[in-house]
């Protein structure tokens, strides 16, 4: 009986590692730019992300497509025109935070995130500070950051009536949830 | 026993090591760590998805093409036609037609939902005034798990003045399947077979068809983010409209160019008409006698979606 514990104990350290790791599959992002007409703004729910509270390592990807304009024509050119989405179908975040956060105590915590930020296929070393909540052990982070569009190489032409600003604010918010098992296929 | 448990417990305490050590490897190398594999594996690559933008305008010069109007919006169409550039009616004096309106579409196309389009209009030619019916069957997905689109359409036409010998004399009807394919960013093309019943022939000449099938093709080639070439050309199969009898196949030459909001086509055309049911039934201009006309559409959309409010998740 005593070796089946010991057995059991040993067994749960291999999934130890899986306990720092946590992902979350509903990313919020909501992509606002205001404009001499009519303000522009996209919500996106699909994005995914990964936290590893060991290591720091933050890591998000947001499906493009995803982003729902109010306008289905608006969306249309912020995918053909602006963003490229066929070529470029993510936008992806892999970073680290600089601080270590305390995951046990329940709190809001500020955070600086350095990484790499990647639209538009150009990739950009970024700064961006946020939010990190924990709460009953849920972890959130949220996040309100400007992107240059010329730093993504993404052209604003001078025609359109829909004018975009030049830079755009994207807030990101997301709950995560404690991975399980250490099996990363499911 | 005993030894089997120490031995099966000292394996997966050392497994479990060498898992964390590959792990931790692997983050000093840098790029591919596990939380990278992690986000990969969640992130799925969504390639069944619709491909968009075949066509910016629901309307090319002579053809409607399988772009439909999205759920809520309201597109305003106006197109015009005007002159002959050459023959005596065109040159400087009516500036190459200019002073001279042909045929004047004012129309509207409201999506019901993203895929179902009714649309109304009138055409000065016959003060055909028509409405229609378009229906998405089919979008060209990005894997090619559907290498086209597919749009239904369906128009009725009626000639609300003139003296015709009964109402039904005064309607036509006209079938259309638009075959639609986005070939790569830049070009997309589309070939339609059609069908039109005219009740009264058009024009009502002894021998002319009521019925008859038509084909037609049409290209779009994009030159910049907002500018785009369009040709189009029609074809009705009818023993009747040939060239020996005046008729010619419609054919224009455009520019597209879409602002958001608005697309703009500024084009040449033989064809007088508008209406595909006018111009596939009725077209008797020819490029070789200077009968070609500069034309305009002017198409706006309206939406009627409501804005969402960001939430942060709490």
């Amino acid at each position: 009986m005593k070796h089946i514990l010991l057995f059991l104990l040993a067994w749960t350290t291999i999934h130890q590692a899986g306990q720092d790791t946590y992902v979350c599959k509903n990313v919020k992002v909501n992509m606002y730019s205001s404009a001499p007409i009519e303000d522009i703004e996209a919500n996106s729910t699909t994005g995914v992300s990964v936290y590893n509270s060991g290591t720091g390592e933050l890591e998000f990807s947001i499906p493009v497509r995803s982003l729902h304009f109010p306008k289905s024509l608006m969306e249309e050119h912020f995918n053909e025109n602006y963003i490229e989405s066929d070529k470029f179908p993510k936008a992806t975040f892999k970073g680290k935070i600089q601080e270590h956060v305390d995951l046990t105590k329940d709190g809001s915590y500020p955070v600086t995130v350095t990484g790499d930020f990647q639209v538009h296929g150009v990739t950009q070393t970024r700064t961006i500070t946020g939010n990190l909540k924990i709460s009953g052990g849920v972890v959130t982070m949220t996040s309100e950051f400007m992107v240059k569009c010329a730093d993504h190489h993404i052209d604003i032409p001078q025609i359109v009536f829909h004018h975009i600003a030049e830079s755009i604010r994207i807030r990101v918010s997301a709950t995560y949830t404690a991975l399980k098992n250490n099996n990363p296929s499911k | 026993m005993k030894r089997i448990f120490i031995a099966f417990t000292l394996l997966a305490l050392a497994t479990g090591l060498k898992a964390q050590q590959t792990d931790t490897s692997k983050k000093a190398g840098g790029k591919t760590s596990s939380t990278d594999s992690l986000l990969n594996s969640m992130s799925s690559d969504d390639k069944h998805q619709d491909v968009i933008g075949a066509f910016k305008a629901t309307r090319l010069i002579l053809s409607p093409t399988t772009t439909t109007v999205k759920k809520n919006n309201l597109n305003f169409l106006v197109i015009h036609r005007f002159g002959d550039i050459g023959t005596p009616t065109g040159g400087a004096r009516t500036l190459f037609g200019l002073d001279a309106v042909n045929d004047v579409y004012i129309g509207f196309e409201y999506g019901l939902s993203d895929n179902l389009n009714v649309d109304f209009g009138r055409n000065t030619i016959g003060q055909l005034i028509e409405v229609g019916l378009k229906y998405a069957v089919l979008h060209q997905k990005m894997d090619d798990s559907s290498p086209i689109a597919i749009t239904f359409l369906g128009e009725y036409g009626v000639r609300p003045y003139g003296s015709f010998s009964s109402y039904s004399a005064r309607n036509s009807y006209l079938g259309q399947a638009i075959i639609s394919r986005k070939f790569t960013s830049a070009l997309s093309l589309q070939v339609s077979p059609i069908y039109v019943y005219d009740n009264t022939a058009i024009p009502d000449i002894a021998g002319n068809d009521k019925g008859f099938f038509a084909l037609s093709g049409a290209l779009r080639y994009k030159v910049t983010k907002h500018m785009s070439l369009v040709v189009d050309y029609e074809h009705p199969f009818s023993s009747f409209r040939t060239g020996a009898n005046g008729f010619s196949d419609p054919l224009g030459f455009g520019i597209e160019v879409e602002t958001g909001g608005h697309v703009f086509t500024l084009n040449i055309s033989n064809a007088r008409a508008i209406s595909e049911i006018n111009s596939l039934s009725n077209t008797q201009a020819d490029y070789g006698r200077g009968q070609f006309r500069i034309g305009f559409t002017i198409s706006r959309m309206f939406d009627f979606n409501h804005h969402e409010k960001w939430k942060d998740n709490k």
